[in-house]
């Protein structure tokens, strides 16, 4: 076991530095910007004096590495410093914002992905077949389009049309959990639509590629029967793909929640980031990259560690 | 039909069998109406090259058509029973029960995530044989009569634990797990050293003999297919060629093909001595040890000579290091200790720091012709290069120069001059690749298994070339390879290497004579003969118990 | 509506009859499952859910005349070994390729097919659609379709340039890394990595939030973004490549890296990096589209699709389709070019797995 072990930490420490690199390329990419955030809060009326009285409360005028080094040890512990617009701190922007977000998503995601799998698999062994071909074209038609095209549509059609959801997905205090899920059932649903279409084509792939296996027919020479075949002989193996194509899709969902979160008016850190971005309120939006891109590199993360976690070659060493 | 076998005993008879597999959007006949006749406790060796269709029949005498292929006609009829027409549902009860199989790579027929016991007693369970506690019992006495290690405890591991002999073993018990009528063996042995090739092959005869199982031996191996068969039926290109006893078919061929299937290396060139006028070696390999990064040490002390206008062999199994001594040698490896010396000078260790005129000396032709060659470049090109590279050559004189080696490896210049490799085949391909290592004007060359991946006909065509070319331009050839015929046929010195190490090393005919070192020995008696009571003979010889331990270092 | 009812049922059997009696096993089993699906789905939403049916019926049958008799003209123009790799195309294929061609010919000759200019105001604001104006006007009067045509030209060629951008660096970096190797090989791919380990979309917010949205600036950063994914395939087919023997026999003649990579290895990596060029492209339209949408993208009064959507958008709670209709646009382009994708990297694996 010291092997697998040594090989999951290993795995670990490399997703920690990479979080290290990118944490450095967010901080560093807004330090190449003219001018400083004391410049940016008082805006272009301010005399210098006020200018370096604000940068010395905001210790700007301490070398890069310390203040880098300050950001991120405040950002470990939640404290992403305070807005550029409002002044107040941004985690109070951002922290519940970032929780809706996190229930839209798992909602999509508890939708989808029994889902998705169960279809891919269907799909997987009906291939070559009319049903397999129709669902190949509209998986196509799902991935390519823009997340906002089948928001608009489903907006169009189950809010405007036929009104049987909300079409903007406001939250308020005190909401039972059935009206909240109503009402963010449509962007739930864009989400779905997407990461089910993408899921469930890697689900396909993973599996004929199982299936073309020399054990496999082996185990067909064997006399054993097809539902056997699949449930004894490929899942076992089939644990590692698939934890990978949930992983990636989980990932793929984080960036396609910004998108639906503008179309639905949602309140989530997706908004609050492009919102940011438009305002140039720098923290908020180093805040919110780095939140997206830790959640993004966790579970790039997690597919790694479950494919060593299910491997049989590195869970029984020679 | 041999005489041992009643007529009334006929356990499986196919045919006029057709088979079509689907390629470039149509259905091709790949077996074109094949007869067979299988009596209880026969076993019949299928030979025949790469592409004759030998798998296909294999498959299909369980009922079975692979992705893409299709039975398109014919009968099957196993003990009363008509294949082509049952349902899905009869033939998959009689797979793994009546007829087993037994796969060319046990390492990937084998599935990884479960204990290879259980997967062993997974048929006999589902067939209500036998419970799970008798099967396993008796996987462990199957285990045992197939000579594996710890017959009690191997089957609890996983296939990945075990080694490829023991898994192949592992896998002859699987098909015996509910003693079938009929097992079907696919090139079981093909992927495996001619030292493990023996225990294998001793024991899947064993089993079977004892069982009074029959058996399909798929092969294109003859020697191998001599040891095991009773009746031996000869294919090609999805036709049967001839049939007969294994026997007879030895002793008497008809066909042409079968013939020249027989026919042992027939070229042999006068073995020749060390210059004895002081003429410097051209290669001289001197004490070098060689690791991959990070890896164990592969060569370890490795020296050897090689004179002007000779050919040495390296012989040896995979993993010897008989490739990575070429790789050392080219300057691929740079080796972390001793020296390649060219006609007396050092040769900067990486192939980097080498001149051109260095590099032009020692020139490599490679065992997969398709490989070797960019499949889309034109031949003009491919041989050319060299010359334009090394020699500057342009216009008109490239062109001759072109012509010139094509004349030298025997093609026609007008004819190939604007082909692709594709286009060719596997011999002339392996021409094209000489000609290359010639169009650099090089006094030495690597011949890294060159013969092995060609049928024996056309091999032999190559080492005449190869020969020919030798007392032509006065090479010097460094010739790897696992054959010994083919070292019989053109070494003038021999080089045996195990685990890195030269094991013993000096002119081919005191190779050949013993007394050997213990593992040229082995190596030697390994090699299967034609001969069909040679693995009986060697059995007893080597005594059942250390067939090939000695190889288990 | 009696009469439409009654003649879809009746028209849906005859089919399935006369298909049954010609033996066309495939379709009478498509069609008659069509029927007993309308059965139901009559039952429970009226008329009006069997006209969708049938109207989406009728647009999948032309979509599909279309693209088959495009692709037997497309056989009767091309050269002879060509036409007999387009035979083998399935109709989705050729559908991508003919809408490819009208996307291509619509954003080269905008000037000339759109009537009115892309900045031009020419009605009141959300004006509806009459004689002059195809798709009525937009929130600021001017003409929608003429705007269409032009995002056609600005929108595709962004993207288009942007992912040349990508592909050339990331193709590149990759090929020297097959053929170097070594030290050069590991820091390339921790780079691409580490640029793959941050959300494309959160990656270009951030950026462009920095340096601003001009389209050199969009055009670096999407490039910068997606080259990883190209490196990696790119290192990948060549990896497979540089360990044929070959390439060794090259190596060892003294040939640099340069003629390795344009004489050995391109030649046999053309297939997969023309896929590839294609499912790069749709990532990159995607999230420019998205930029966009965002209000990140090529800045008004530049027609542009994404934009279209976000100025429109306020339309949809009044049931009108006009954002739909920009944003249908990039859909049908995307879906053109993963249908073409999916039957080149169908055609390089399909052989296999057959």
């Amino acid at each position: 076991m010291g092997g697998l072990l040594n090989l999951v930490l290993k795995r670990l420490g490399l997703g920690l530095i990479t979080l290290l690199v990118v944490s450095i390329l967010i901080f560093f990419a807004v330090e190449l910007l003219p001018g400083d955030t004391a410049e940016q809060i008082l805006g272009q009326g301010a005399t210098e004096e006020t200018v370096a009285a604000l940068r010395e409360q905001l210790g700007l005028n301490r070398p890069w590495y310390v203040r880098y080094l300050d950001w991120l040890s405040g950002a470990v512990v939640g404290d992403f410093g305070v807005s550029a617009l409002s002044g107040e701190p941004v985690m109070d922007v951002i922290g519940g914002r970032f929780v809706n977000t996190l229930f839209l998503a798992a909602y999509a995601a508890v939708l989808a992905v029994p889902l998705a799998i169960t279809l891919g698999v269907i799909v997987a062994l009906l291939r070559n077949t009319v049903f397999d071909r129709v669902a190949n074209v509209l998986t196509l038609t799902s991935i390519s389009s823009p997340e906002f095209f089948l928001g608009y549509i489903l907006i169009l059609f189950l809010a405007v049309k036929n009104p049987f959801f909300p079409a903007i997905a406001s939250l308020s205090d005190g909401m039972s959990l059935g009206e909240l899920l109503n009402r963010t059932f449509l962007p739930a649903l864009t989400l779905v639509l997407v990461v089910t279409a993408h899921m469930m084509r890697m689900t396909r792939a993973a599996i004929i590629n199982l299936l073309a296996s020399p054990y496999i027919e082996m185990a067909r020479l064997k006399g054993v029967s097809p539902w056997r075949v699949i449930v004894r002989h490929a899942l076992p193996n089939a644990w590692a793909p698939i934890i990978n194509v949930v992983a990636l899709n989980l990932a793929y969902l984080i960036t396609g929640v910004v998108l639906v979160e503008v179309v639905f008016v949602y309140p989530g850190i997706g908004q609050a980031l492009v919102d940011a971005v438009a305002k140039r309120n720098f923290p908020v939006v180093q805040a919110a990259s780095l939140i997206f891109a830790a959640t993004f590199i966790l579970l790039n993360l997690a597919a790694d560690v479950g494919a060593i976690l299910t491997n049989p070659r590195l869970r029984h060493p020679k | 039909m041999s005489a041992k076998f009643l007529e009334k005993d006929i356990l499986l008879e196919i045919e006029d069998l057709q088979i079509q597999g689907y390629s470039e959007e149509t259905w091709i006949d790949i077996i074109k109406g094949v007869n067979l006749t299988l009596h209880r406790g026969e076993v019949l060796g299928l030979i025949g090259e790469s592409g004759a269709g030998k798998s296909t029949i294999g498959a299909a005498a369980m009922g079975y058509a692979r992705d893409g292929t299709r039975i398109s006609g014919g009968r099957i009829e196993f003990d009363g029973i008509e294949l082509t027409t049952a349902t899905e549902s009869d033939k998959r009860s009689l797979r793994g029960s009546r007829i087993a199989y037994v796969a060319q790579s046990a390492a990937a027929s084998f599935n990884p995530a479960h204990k290879i016991i259980d997967q062993h007693t997974e048929a006999p369970v589902q067939y209500r044989i036998q419970k799970r506690l008798e099967a396993q019992e008796d996987a462990m006495k199957l285990y045992e009569q197939l000579r594996l290690p710890n017959p009690n405890e191997i089957g609890f591991r996983y296939p990945h634990q075990v080694s490829g002999g023991q898994l192949q073993r592992a896998m002859t018990a699987m098909a015996m797990s509910c003693r079938p009528d009929l097992i079907i063996f696919d090139e079981p042995t093909t992927a495996l050293d001619v030292t493990t090739q023996i225990e294998v092959l001793a024991a899947i005869r064993d089993i079977v003999d004892q069982y009074n199982t029959a058996a399909i031996y798929i092969t294109h191996d003859l020697a191998v297919v001599a040891q095991m068969a009773d009746t031996i039926k000869v294919l090609l290109k999805g036709e049967e060629v001839e049939q007969a006893s294994t026997v007879e078919m030895l002793e008497n061929p008809q066909e042409d093909y079968t013939k020249s299937l027989w026919a042992v290396r027939s070229f042999k060139r006068p073995q020749k001595a060390r210059p004895k006028d002081g003429t410097e070696p051209i290669i001289s390999v001197k004490n070098i040890d060689a690791a991959y990064t990070g890896g164990v040490k592969v060569l370890d002390d490795v020296s050897f000579d090689i004179y002007p206008g000779m050919t040495v062999a390296v012989v040896g199994e995979s993993g010897s290091g008989k490739s990575t001594t070429a790789r050392c040698i080219t300057g691929l490896l740079p080796p972390m200790a001793g020296e390649i010396q060219f006609k007396g000078d050092t040769l900067p260790p990486k192939y980097t720091d080498r001149s051109k005129d260095q590099l032009r000396q020692a020139q490599m032709i490679y065992q997969m012709a398709d490989t070797a060659l960019n499949p889309k470049v034109q031949i003009n090109e491919i041989i050319g290069r060299p010359a334009q590279f090394y020699s500057g050559l342009k216009g008109t004189a490239l062109k001759q120069r072109v012509d010139e080696l094509l004349d030298l490896i025997e093609l026609e210049p007008s004819k190939y001059y604007y082909r692709y490799p594709p286009e060719l085949s596997g011999g002339q391909k392996q021409r094209i690749g000489i000609a290359r290592a010639l169009a650099a004007e090089p006094e030495f060359i690597i011949c890294d298994e060159v013969t092995s991946a060609l049928d024996q006909l056309v091999a032999e065509g190559i080492l005449k070339l190869l020969d020919r070319l030798q007392r032509d331009l006065g090479l010097a050839y460094m010739f790897i390879t696992h054959d010994l015929a083919t070292v019989r046929s053109i070494a003038d010195e021999v080089v045996v290497m195990q685990n890195g190490k030269v094991v013993e090393q000096g002119p081919k005919d005191k190779m050949f004579t013993p007394p050997h070192h213990p593992y040229t020995d082995l190596l030697l008696s390994s090699v299967p003969e034609m001969d069909p009571n040679w693995l009986t003979t060697l059995l007893e010889e080597r005594g059942v118990d250390n067939i090939g331990e000695k190889a288990d270092v | 509506m009696m009469f439409f009812v009654i003649g879809y049922y009746v028209f849906l059997l005859l089919a399935s009859v006369v298909l049954s009696l010609f033996n066309q096993t495939k379709w009478f089993r498509m069609v008659f499952a069509l029927f007993l699906v309308s059965i139901i789905v009559g039952i429970v939403g009226g008329a009006p859910a069997l006209r969708a049916i049938a109207i989406f019926a009728a647009l999948l049958a032309t979509a599909a005349a279309l693209s088959f008799a495009f692709k037997e003209f497309l056989i009767l123009i091309v050269r002879p070994n060509l036409a007999k790799e387009l035979r083998t195309a399935p109709l989705t294929a050729s559908f991508g390729i003919f809408i490819i061609f009208t996307y291509a010919i619509a954003g080269t000759f905008a000037p000339w097919i759109a009537p009115y200019g892309q900045a031009e105001v020419i009605a009141g604001a959300f004006a509806p659609a009459d004689a002059n104006m195809l798709l009525g006007a937009d929130q600021l009067g001017r003409d929608v379709f003429s705007r269409i045509i032009y995002g056609a030209r600005n929108s595709v060629g962004l993207a288009l340039i942007s992912t040349l951008g990508a592909f050339i660096l990331g193709a590149l970096a990759g090929l020297l890394a097959a053929v170097k190797g070594g030290w050069f090989d590991q820091f390339m791919g921790r780079v691409a990595d580490i640029i793959m380990s941050v959300p494309s979309l959160i990656f270009a917010l951030l950026m462009l939030s920095i340096f601003g949205t001009k389209s050199w600036v969009i055009v670096l950063v999407v490039a910068i973004i997606y080259s990883p994914r190209v490196f990696r395939l790119t290192r990948a087919v060549a990896g497979n490549i540089v360990v044929m023997d070959y390439i060794e026999a090259a190596k060892l003649r003294g040939e640099g890296d340069w003629y390795l990579i344009r004489r050995e290895i391109l030649p046999n990596s053309t297939a997969p990096l023309i896929a590839e060029f294609g499912l790069e492209f749709v990532f990159v339209f995607l999230l420019i589209a998205g930029l966009s949408f965002l209000g990140l993208g090529i800045q008004p009064p530049t027609a542009d699709w994404g934009s279209m959507v976000r100025e429109n958008a306020t339309l949809i709670s009044f049931g009108d389709i006009t954002p739909l209709i920009p944003a249908a646009a990039i859909a049908l382009l995307t879906v053109s070019v993963n249908f073409v994708v999916d039957w080149m990297l169908w055609r390089s694996s399909g052989l296999k797995e057959k």
